[in-house]
């Protein structure tokens, strides 16, 4: 019972940080290596909007969102229109170079203690019953109801809003969605942001659980697996590539050995990239356009 | 690609079109860099005399990726992975065996070959992005592999290794060191050139420019690039074996994805698809942080940072990644080429051809 | 005769530097009119189309010469998204839909331009083109040709364009639908009073709604008139109508001899 809510916490955690992934690479084709390193910056920004606003904790939160929000704007603006019509390669690393001075730059801010936002907010992680035998901590159960409630806003604002729709087509062929007067630039900039935002939200809450501290990037790679496992082009996909990845992570690290934590997501996408390259969801054209 | 020549210089066979060296200028300017190279240890401090075995060590490396990278064009994100291989063998054969560097060194390379077939084999199936995502998983792998080796047999901390040596000779001082490393980074490069302008070089640059054209030629696209991984991770390898004894100790944390990144730096700085250029990005990478070094106490800053000395260093390489991939996307080769145009053209000052570039 | 709309004007179009696909090809819109570009593969049709609409960029292809005139106004280095506010719709040769969205979709992706009442504007689309509205929750990846470029026009007309460019109507469609086809692009301009520059291989087709036509061959204008004129033209009824049936094939010697005669017209 408690492995079955501990699978479900992991399981949000991977699903809120690869719809990110999936965000961005369904409307751009680019592959963000810099995603770790944006939660950070938005658990950061938590910390800082919560001492800017003590006592204010949920002004503090929403502050905190709108500037994850900002900060994916911002790095699509000032870097990654760019990279636009370069090579798959000269992108990716293009993210990569990113983190590295993201990570630089959060050190010469924040310094390298450990953080605890939480705290600074004044709420405690209070540890909650489910039924007989198994607890939840307060901010695990925040997470699972944040994806769930991100995914249903996300899926909402993909089918039926106007603006939704013109990523979904600017993602499938942005000449045509060009021609029809949609400004590609505009999504792009867009899908960072969104990205961002709930990367940053992850993040937050991450660092709410545990604390606040570098080791925070390697999640972020860990859930790049959950996203290509599901299909790299897919939502819903990238809910049960997390699914899957987090069953397996808590059950290889309860029953066999935990130093596998940090391997066995890579170990289920180099077998999924063996058997099936395109994921479950993902569409196979997939694999010629990159 | 060819740069302008002084005029007075004409092919009269084609085999001279393959020559490494056609020129007497470049002859003689070659044979001068290398009585530098050789004369250099007699001149050097403590700090250059590291500084350049850093720089020869990792040139090794650097070539790797670029045949691998640069000319193949498979992209890998794995490469701390297969140093790291390189490293442990030597450390695992040490340690188990006490083998000398003659038994570890071949067996590194044989490590390296079959892990490159291991890294190469989803580059049958998957391009691009996807490519670059397993040997990603792969990296992970190996280093877990080897994270297990540690806590296993008790070496938490990592492995010590004795320097390597025949009989009463030991490889040990940094002069020593030094010419070992210039012999295997010369070796290398001739290697590679040899290799790029064979058969299997040009197969790499036909896949590199489109597979499906090369295959038509009746190139053996699946060959080619088993080729490339297992040449460049046998080359890896030895790198990484070389590694373990130059630093005498060897442990999973020096090889993080950080080092990844900086060994496709290395082949971006320096510009893609060039020999040269993995040597330039190879020097401009490693000097990089002690050139930071040298500008925070210019200013000054030294006492203000000295605690964040790292994440000075990290913010400043990322930030000049970022600006070589925005504004010259050719790399230091780029540049380089570009100002023996110039010095060549003077005071003729058309531009090239656009072709030319 | 009416307001010109576009005029061409020696126009040249290079790709890559080097391929010269279009040159000196001159041409006019009336407003409200429908003209018809024909010519056989590789005429240049296509790249003319697209350097109106001014994505030729993508492809490597420059205007070397000559102007585009839009409104009077000279559009020809204007970036693509300008061209598309200033009210010019391409209908493109292949995929001319988003495959995995609805019809509605796909209507609702299109940026509308400012101004127009958008709503009305999709009404009379779906009353243009009752299949859409039947299908309209249907993906447009399982649609059948004729449907397919159905939602092409619907969509680019969602744009609310002045002027509408379409690329071979009717390539790889039934003639029946290509009827049903060109029916709708009368109605089109009657309703929505779109101006319609229309490329085609198939002349017959074209010249029974064009008010007017242009023959391309080789990248260059090489006859143009009225479609009773080209109609009745010897070379068009050979070349492109498939007449002269009953009579003798014509020798290669005439057919040479057609090739000279035409660089007259050019
Ligand atoms: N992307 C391209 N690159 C180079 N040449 C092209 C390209 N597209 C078209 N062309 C050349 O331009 C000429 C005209 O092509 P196009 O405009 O597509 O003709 P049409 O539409 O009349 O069949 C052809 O000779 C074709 O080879
Ligand atoms: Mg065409």
């Amino acid at each position: 019972m408690q492995l079955a809510v501990n699978i479900a916490v992991l399981a949000s955690i991977y699903a809120l940080i690869s719809c990110g992934y999936v965000l961005i690479y369904r409307v751009s084709r680019v592959l963000s290596l810099a995603h770790g390193e944006l939660m950070m910056l938005g658990a950061y920004g938590l910390y800082a909007t919560a001492s800017l606003f003590s006592g204010q904790p949920l002004v503090a939160v929403a502050a905190a969102l709108a500037l994850s929000l900002l900060v994916g704007v911002l790095v699509y603006v000032a870097l990654m229109w760019r990279m636009t019509g370069e090579s798959v390669l000269a992108a990716v690393l293009a993210t990569i170079a990113l983190g590295i001075l993201l990570r630089g730059a959060m050190i010469l801010m924040f310094g390298t203690q450990t953080r605890h936002p939480l705290e600074e907010l004044g709420w405690t992680n209070a540890s909650i019953e489910v039924g007989d035998d198994a607890r939840i901590s307060g901010v695990g159960l925040a997470l699972v109801l944040a994806t769930t409630v991100c995914y249903g806003l996300l899926f909402a604002f993909l089918r039926m809003t106007r603006w939704g729709i013109r990523m979904r087509a600017a993602g499938q062929n942005p000449l045509l969605a060009a021609q029809r007067g949609i400004g590609l630039h505009v999504i792009y900039a867009l899908a960072w942001g969104l990205a961002t935002l709930t990367g940053g939200l992850a993040g937050m809450l991450i660092a709410s659980d545990a604390g606040l501290e570098s080791t925070m990037v390697v999640i972020g790679l860990k859930a790049f697996p959950a996203a290509l496992v599901g299909g790299l082009d897919s939502l819903a996909g990238a809910l049960l590539g997390s699914l899957v990845i987090a069953t397996a992570e808590v059950l290889m690290v309860y029953y066999v050995d935990p130093l596998l934590s940090d391997v066995v997501p890579f170990f289920i996408l180099l077998a999924m990239l063996v058997v099936r390259p395109w994921g479950f969801f993902g569409s196979r054209e997939e694999l010629d356009r990159v | 690609m060819s740069v302008p020549r002084a005029s007075g210089y004409f092919r009269t066979r084609y085999e001279r079109d393959f020559a490494l060296l056609d020129t007497r200028t470049r002859k003689a300017s070659l044979a001068a860099f290398a009585v530098m190279l050789v004369v250099y240890p007699f001149f050097a401090g403590p700090l250059a005399m590291d500084l350049a075995n850093q720089v020869l060590l990792g040139a090794i490396g650097a070539i790797a990726l670029m045949l691998l990278t640069g000319y193949a064009g498979q992209i890998s994100l794995g490469h701390a992975g297969l140093l790291a291989a390189g490293a442990f063998a030597t450390g695992i054969l040490y340690k188990e065996l006490g083998a000398p560097f003659w038994v570890t060194l071949p067996a590194s390379a044989m490590v390296g070959a079959a892990l490159g077939l291991i890294f190469g084999l989803p580059s049958l199936r998957l391009r691009g992005l996807y490519l670059a995502v397993s040997t990603l998983a792969l990296h992970f792998i190996v280093i877990y592999l080897g994270s297990e080796y540690e806590t296993k047999r008790g070496f938490s901390t990592g492995i010590l290794i004795d320097p390597p040596g025949i009989g009463e000779w030991t490889v040990y001082d940094p002069r020593a060191w030094y010419f070992v490393l210039l012999i295997a980074a010369a070796a290398t490069v001739l290697f590679s050139l040899n290799l790029l302008r064979s058969k299997t070089g040009r197969a790499w640059r036909a896949i590199h420019g489109r597979e499906a054209v090369a295959g038509a030629l009746g190139i053996s696209v699946h060959r080619a690039k088993l080729t490339a991984f297992v040449v460049s991770s046998v080359l890896t390898s030895v790198a990484g074996c070389l590694f373990a004894y130059f630093r005498g100790f060897v442990s999973v944390e020096a090889f993080s994805l950080f080092l990844t990144i900086q060994y496709v730096a290395m082949v971006i700085i320096g510009g893609m698809g060039s020999i040269l250029g993995a040597i330039l990005g190879t020097v401009f990478v490693t000097l990089f942080p002690y050139f930071i070094e040298w500008l925070m106490d210019a200013f000054g800053l030294t006492d203000a940072l000295s605690s964040v000395v790292f994440a000075v260093n990290y913010s400043a390489f990322g930030l000049a990644m970022v600006l070589f991939l925005v504004f010259e996307p050719q790399g230091l080769v780029g540049i380089w080429r570009r100002m023996q145009a110039w010095l060549l053209l003077w005071p003729f000052k058309q531009k090239p051809l656009a072709g030319a570039k | 005769m009416s307001d010109l709309l576009l005029r061409l004007e020696g126009l040249e179009v290079v790709y890559h530097r080097v391929i010269t696909a279009v040159q000196g090809v001159s041409l006019d819109v009336p407003q409200g009119g429908i003209v018809a570009l024909l010519g056989t593969n590789g005429a240049g049709k296509t790249t003319t189309l697209r350097a109106i609409s001014g994505f030729i960029g993508l492809d490597d292809a420059r205007v070397t010469e000559g102007a585009i005139h839009y409104r009077g106004e000279r559009i020809e280095n204007l970036a693509p998204h300008r061209i598309t506010a200033r009210g010019i719709a391409l209908v493109p040769e292949r995929s001319k839909v988003f495959e995995n969205l609805t019809i509605a979709e796909n209507l609702e992706a299109v940026v509308t331009r400012r101004g127009a009442n958008r709503r009305q504007l999709v009404d009379s689309i779906y009353a243009l083109f009752p299949a859409l509205a039947r299908l309209r929750a249907r993906e447009a990846g399982y649609l059948s040709g004729g449907e397919r470029q159905m939602l092409a026009i619907g969509s680019a007309l969602a744009c609310a364009p002045d002027l509408l460019l379409v690329d071979e109507l009717s390539q790889g469609l039934a003639p029946v639908v290509v009827e049903e086809l060109m029916d709708q692009i009368l109605r089109v301009r009657v309703e929505l009073g779109t101006t319609v520059l229309l490329v085609e291989q198939n002349a017959h087709i074209a010249l029974e709604v064009a008010d007017y036509g242009y023959v391309m061959e080789n990248g260059r204008i090489v006859l143009d008139g009225t479609p009773e004129r080209l109609r009745a033209h010897a070379d068009i009824q050979e070349f492109y109508l498939g007449a002269g049936g009953g009579q003798r094939r014509r020798s290669y010697r005439e057919v040479k001899q057609y090739r000279r005669s035409r660089r007259w017209y050019g």
